[in-house]
């Protein structure tokens, strides 16, 4: 059985831990949760995840912040960014710092997936995710 | 992995640029042939389209409603293309439809003033003052076309992520220039800007179905749902909606139409009056 991909999955609103976690599962990822910024990089402080999920807009600790703290401690891991405030200065400079994607919500877990595929790809790993087919970017 | 959207005060010259772009990236080149295609696709002549992209609206001119229809269509399969990725696209007012679309490099690229006075006298057989004077109305003249048309001047250098003036560069430095800008991060694309990209071709594709029977109609894309708001009088609404909701949901991709409407109170007024 393959080794599932390590997720970490942070976003101050409980429903979208809730809601993408089992959606991630299937396509194979052992995802941990935070709704927390400071939680999230305690626990990022200890442990490489492969994937990185953040929300951007967050009280004290962004997600911007934690894009930079992941590029420093982990360079290997891929970071995508989410955000309901999606604008294009915001999205280039995510790129720019390091960010593997950068999605807008609303979004539907497929979409989240796909990118999840595509970062796992990128990184070796194959999951199990037809719809995941390669795109371009 | 970006788009290249250049713009230029010299047709000739930008075109010259955004060839060696094109060719130095190893990207294709989306320039005015499309406009055969447009064309032949949309049943449209050809030199209208040319002459809407070119045009300032005036009096003796095309109708501003005729040229902004004419628009639409170049700019629905303007960004079709885009789609594709990996193009430098010249010529057909991409520069002003592509705000907000972060992997979309814009760049304006400027010609040596005297030397573009100098192709205006050659061109038009002119005194090189008089060349110097009507380049001048020439560029007032676009920026009425940009503003009217885009509600942007496309003069202003805030509207570019670069502006290159070709009297202080050689074109072989600007087109380098324009190529190590493309390789930067933040002009990748992401699932982000390919949505946006698809959201603004839809809208465009819908607006270029509706305009010609709703010319005061609005509306936004995303991921296939569209809102639209069309001004009636009470009485037509409903028929209205669902003219609207039934053209556009003709247009490939569109899965959702929500038509919200804007009270006409003059022509209500006009209608009580009588």
């Amino acid at each position: 059985m393959p080794e599932p991909l390590e997720v970490l999955l942070l976003d101050d609103e409980p429903i979208v831990g809730r809601r993408l976690k089992p959606a991630l599962a299937k396509i194979g990822c052992a995802v941990e949760v935070f709704e927390n910024p400071e939680k999230a990089l305690a626990r990022l402080q200890e442990k490489e995840f492969k994937i990185v999920v953040t929300d951007i807009r967050m009280d004290d600790i962004d997600g911007m912040q934690v894009l930079e703290f992941v590029r420093e401690r982990w360079p290997e891991s891929k970071v995508i960014m989410i955000t309901g405030y999606a604008m294009m200065s915001l999205a280039r400079e995510a790129m720019e710092k390091g960010a593997f994607d950068f999605i807008a919500k609303p979004f539907k877990p497929d979409d989240l997936r796909r990118v999840i595929a595509k970062a796992a790809r990128a990184l070796g790993y194959t999951l199990d995710f037809e719809a995941a087919a390669p795109e371009g970017g | 992995m970006s788009l290249i959207a250049i713009s230029a005060d010299s047709y000739p010259q930008g075109l010259d640029i955004a060839q060696r772009t094109a060719a130095a990236l190893g990207y294709g080149l989306l320039g005015r042939e499309l406009l055969a295609q447009v064309a032949a696709d949309r049943g449209l002549p050809q030199e209208q389209l040319v002459q809407a992209l070119e045009e300032t609206p005036g009096f003796f001119g095309m109708r501003t409603r005729r040229q902004q229809e004419l628009l639409l269509h170049i700019q629905a399969a303007c960004l079709e293309r885009l789609l594709a990725d990996n193009l430098v696209c010249y010529g057909l007012g991409a520069h002003l439809y592509l705000v907000g679309v972060s992997h979309a490099l814009r760049v304006r690229v400027l010609a040596e003033p005297q030397q573009r006075a100098a192709e205006l006298a050659a061109l038009r057989g002119l005194p090189p003052e008089r060349a110097a004077k009507l380049l001048e109305r020439q560029d007032q003249e676009r920026r009425r076309w940009s503003s009217q048309f885009f509600q942007a001047d496309e003069m202003d250098p805030a509207q570019y992520d670069m502006v290159l003036s070709l009297g202080n560069l050689e074109p072989e430095k600007a087109v380098e220039i324009i190529c190590d800008a493309a390789g930067y991060r933040k002009f990748q694309a992401m699932t982000y800007s390919r949505k946006c990209l698809q959201d603004k071709a839809l809208a465009a594709r819908v607006l270029a179905k509706l305009m010609p029977r709703f010319p005061d109609i609005r509306l936004q894309a995303s991921d296939g749902t569209v809102v639209a708001q069309v001004q009636s009088l009470k009485r037509d609404q409903r028929k209205k909606q669902e003219a609207v909701r039934e053209l556009a949901s003709q247009v490939p991709g569109v899965s959702y139409v929500e038509v919200q409407v804007i009270r006409d109170y003059f022509g209500q007024a006009a209608q009580s009056g009588r």
